[in-house]
């Protein structure tokens, strides 16, 4: 019941953060870097959930980041569908790992794990578009495009634990399950 | 690993894999649904950002005023468009009669449409507009202002429609430089500064070209074309010679941050 729970409630939060991205404006003191919330959501549910609801939400995850963001000009592709889709499967693998830490009530490493993932979508996106359009461009602008995100994110993570766990305390447990991970 | 975490993680990558070989239009097709189902949030966001934004004329002025006015302006805009791109085509038409009897060229039909959100990607330069196939719209429609060149239809869904901005690398425009015969292929730049009106690159023309700051660069409408010839994309800011060929860097006409009404040409009359 809890992972059901809270798979329905990791989709709707990655929807609300997509959501979210989509209205706040570029920081234009970090060469307009945007706010992305939703791998740092993605790994906090990674790291909270069970595998295959961990998949489910990487499925969700992908899907929706690559049809919010799918640039298609003159029949070209840059990023195809599903590419978004095996990242976060494959992140949220990772994360999954931790889950053992996170029962036990460590909830931190969700904070280096969501910059990482923040950082490697970002640059998987940046790698993608560059191969697509055969040349890397690097300066300034696109070092803090790829970094500043991954750090807004991470300073957002305690809000987001504060906010998730009274709820998550309001779910019981099932019986079976209970202590196990 | 449980045997079962093991299949799902296979059937999951399978599906991702298998959407990954669709083609794009069938991925368009797609993102066009998801964003149909998408676009009461961004409505709604689009029009609280309005409501926050004229709070203080609407106190001021009386509903029928407004909405007077705002078609009032539209139609202005609309008929200055349509001016501008009569006056070029005019001459261009004349010079062709004269010279080689070209066939006389259209005239453009406009179709007036609002920016209900901006692109709120890291890596794309794109619009979303309140039109869609339902108005008429198609892929690679030119959008336009009174002012000059906002870029070209991507997307279209029943009721909006995803505009990339000349000011995005991949979209590519065949221009001319206004008093030469330099011809090249203008694009964005990878990485615009935020809150500027951004900067556009026009490459290929010859080394040796004498381009001067403050020159118009316009669409060249090559045959086959997505851009009709004589629209306004801006003005050369800097001219650099490269090994192979020249590069003008370009400012845009049409301040796209700013902009919230455009046209799209939907054809010709």
């Amino acid at each position: 019941m809890k992972a059901v729970i809270g798979t329905l409630a990791a989709c709707i939060g990655v929807f609300s953060a997509f959501l979210l991205q989509q209205a706040l404006p570029a920081i234009h003191v970090f060469h307009g870097a945007r706010f992305v919330f939703v791998p740092m959501i993605f790994c906090y549910a990674a790291m909270g959930l069970p595998f295959p609801a961990m998949l489910f939400v990487a499925f969700c995850t992908g899907l929706l980041s690559d049809l919010m963001y799918l640039h298609v000009v003159g029949g070209r592709v840059e990023i195809a569908l599903g590419c978004s889709i095996v990242f976060f499967v494959i992140y949220g693998s990772i994360a999954n790992g931790f889950r053992p830490s996170y029962l036990r009530g460590h909830w931190w490493p969700v904070i280096p794990l969501g910059v990482i993932c923040t950082w490697a979508f970002l640059l998987m996106q940046f790698a993608m578009i560059s191969l697509r359009r055969e040349e890397f461009v690097f300066d300034e602008a696109i070092l803090w495009r790829l970094l500043a995100p991954g750090l807004l994110a991470g300073l957002f993570v305690p809000i987001l634990h504060a906010a998730v766990k009274p709820f998550a305390a309001l779910i019981p447990e099932n019986p079976r399950h209970a202590g196990k991970y | 690993m449980k045997k079962l975490h093991i299949v799902l993680l296979l059937a999951v990558v399978a599906i991702a894999v298998y959407l990954s070989a669709l083609p794009p239009g069938k991925m368009q097709s797609l993102q066009g649904g998801f964003l149909s189902f998408l676009a009461p949030f961004l409505r709604t966001g689009s029009a609280v950002q309005e409501q926050i934004g004229s709070m203080g004329k609407g106190l001021k002025t009386l509903d029928e005023i407004e909405a007077d006015n705002r078609k009032l302006n539209e139609v202005n805009r609309e008929l200055l468009t349509t001016n501008n791109l009569l006056r070029e085509i005019e001459s261009e038409n004349n010079r062709l009669r004269l010279a080689l009897d070209y066939r006389e060229r259209s005239v453009f039909r406009l179709l007036a449409a609002r920016v209900i959100s901006r692109d709120a990607s890291t890596w794309w330069n794109t619009v979303k507009i309140n039109r869609g196939f339902e108005d008429g719209l198609e892929t690679d429609q030119p959008v336009l202002t009174e002012v000059g060149l906002v870029g070209k239809v991507t997307t279209v869904t029943k009721n909006e429609s995803i505009v990339v901005l000349i000011t995005d690398e991949t979209c590519r425009v065949a221009a001319k430089v206004e008093g030469t015969r330099e011809q090249g292929i203008l694009s964005g730049m990878r990485i615009q500064d935020s809150g500027t009106s951004g900067e556009l690159q026009l490459n290929f023309l010859t080394k040796n070209a004498t381009l001067e700051p403050g020159q118009k660069v316009y669409t060249a409408g090559i045959s086959n074309g997505v851009f009709p010839s004589g629209i306004l994309i801006g003005k050369v800011k800097e001219f650099r010679t490269r090994a192979l060929d020249g590069q003008a860097l370009v400012e845009p006409a049409v301040d796209i941050a700013q902009t919230e009404d455009v046209f799209v040409v939907v054809g010709a009359k």
